[in-house]
């Protein structure tokens, strides 16, 4: 996309404040190998419920109402296929459907489009339905031009905790081996529908403060079980933990690999010496230590749920 | 006291990204959690100045905090995501293994607090 894409559209997200690096060193300001005069060449579009700060980086902003992303998504592949829109449905998006038919226009010009989708779209109501109908509307564009889509993740490095699970059990998250091998079902084995439902009776948190962002339930399981948290600070989910083990920062002073959006590793190398061991020192003494301890649970039935 | 439904959009923030390598306890991470945003004009029409606490609430939890004016559409408020948010947040994630994490229908009522 630095050296191609022409059309850049932001979907619920903000770059401006969340990805501060996105505009300058990706999409927008890049001058490509088939567009030479970069931001000049570049058409941006974002689409937002209101008016954020990545608003002044727009060419055109599209302010949809609250919860309507769905809709906008499912016009917008009726236009691009010529059908019907009611008129009325388009009136309860926010937008015209002048602004629409412009937008399709665009899209279907442009040489090669991509879409960037936030938690704007994916984290609100129709969630999964709201990311399957910019996937598919994407996948429809490129009957006429080349489009894609592509999600801003949250996070330093989710992408690299997804690509990590998916090349060694085959899923990117809501895994459990109970049985001794990987299953997949997200609702039944994924972190916080488990701590809402009080089905693990331990936990083992690595980089994550799930204390300051996962629903009040599942907060108030992890501190009635024994949690342990590895993490360089003090956080709300290391105030609940039974054990914080205090460990070096990485990337600044540990070495490790970061994964970009678009799944390139980028190995990080440390700038400062800590006195605190890595989170992998860490996992791999305690691994050596649970090894050696004698089977306790070998004629009982397994209840530990490991999950991701 | 006057009761309003929302829309809640909790969200990040640079300052918050920045405050969090901070630290999470200092105040100005706290003052940052606790800051809703709403429009001008319904700050005017619950009679509320910048700085003054609302109750928010859910079927799920409430939590206080201190307003001011930004440019949000009317009807809309915005708060930054930590504890305060976690506490409105509910646990189903509707076989999807993630919560409605925005748009949150709330209810707002302006508090007076003690001291």
């Amino acid at each position: 996309m630095r050296n191609r894409a022409d059309l850049v559209i932001y979907w619920g997200g903000n770059p401006a404040e969340c990805h501060p690096r996105h505009f300058t060193k990706y999409a927008l300001m890049p001058k490509g190998k088939h567009l030479p005069r970069g931001r000049k060449d570049r058409t941006m579009v974002l689409v937002d419920i209101r008016e954020t700060k990545s608003v002044k980086a727009a060419d055109i902003f599209l302010q949809i109402r609250p919860g309507r992303d769905f809709e906008v998504l499912t016009i917008l592949r009726a236009i691009v296929k010529g059908q019907y829109v009611n008129p009325a449905m388009v009136a309860e998006t926010g937008l015209t459907i002048e602004q629409l038919r412009d937008l399709v226009d665009r899209m279907k010009r442009a040489r090669f489009g991509v879409m960037f989708f936030g938690m704007g779209l994916s984290m609100t109501r129709g969630k999964h339905m709201n990311s399957s109908a910019i996937l598919t509307l994407a996948a429809e564009l490129n009957a006429y031009t080349k489009f894609v889509a592509m999600p801003m993740r949250g996070h330093g490095n989710v992408t690299g905790a997804d690509v990590i699970m998916r090349w060694t059990t085959g899923y990117p998250f809501g895994i459990s081996f109970d049985r001794g091998y990987p299953r997949f079902n997200p609702g039944e084995f994924s972190t916080v529908d488990l701590l809402v439902r009080g089905d693990t009776d331990a936990a083992l948190i690595l980089g994550a403060d799930p204390g300051a962002t996962m629903p009040q339930p599942a907060i108030d399981h992890l501190a009635r079980i024994p949690t342990i948290v590895l993490d360089p600070k003090v956080t709300h989910t290391s105030r609940l933990a039974r054990v914080h083990i205090t460990t070096a920062v990485t990337g600044i002073s540990a070495p490790g690999t970061g994964y970009r959006m678009d799944e390139v590793p980028l190995p990080l190398r440390p700038a400062l010496k800590s006195p605190y061991p890595t989170d992998e020192e860490v996992v791999r003494r305690i691994h050596e230590l649970v090894r050696v301890k004698p089977d306790w649970l070998v004629h009982q039935p397994r209840t530990t749920q490991q999950v991701f | 006291m006057t009761t309003r439904r929302f829309i809640l959009n909790p969200l990040r923030t640079a300052q918050q990204g920045q405050q969090i390598n901070v630290g999470k306890e200092t105040p100005e991470y706290q003052k940052i959690v606790n800051t809703l945003t709403m429009s001008a004009a319904d700050m005017t029409s619950l009679g509320l100045a910048a700085g003054d606490s609302v109750r928010v609430w859910t079927e799920y939890g409430e939590a206080i905090f201190q307003c001011e004016a930004g440019k949000v559409p009317d009807g809309l408020l915005c708060v930054p995501y930590g504890p305060p948010t976690s506490r409105l947040m509910g646990g189903g994630t509707d076989g999807t293994g993630m919560p409605i994490s925005k748009g949150w229908e709330v209810e707002l009522e302006p508090v007076k607090v003690a001291g």
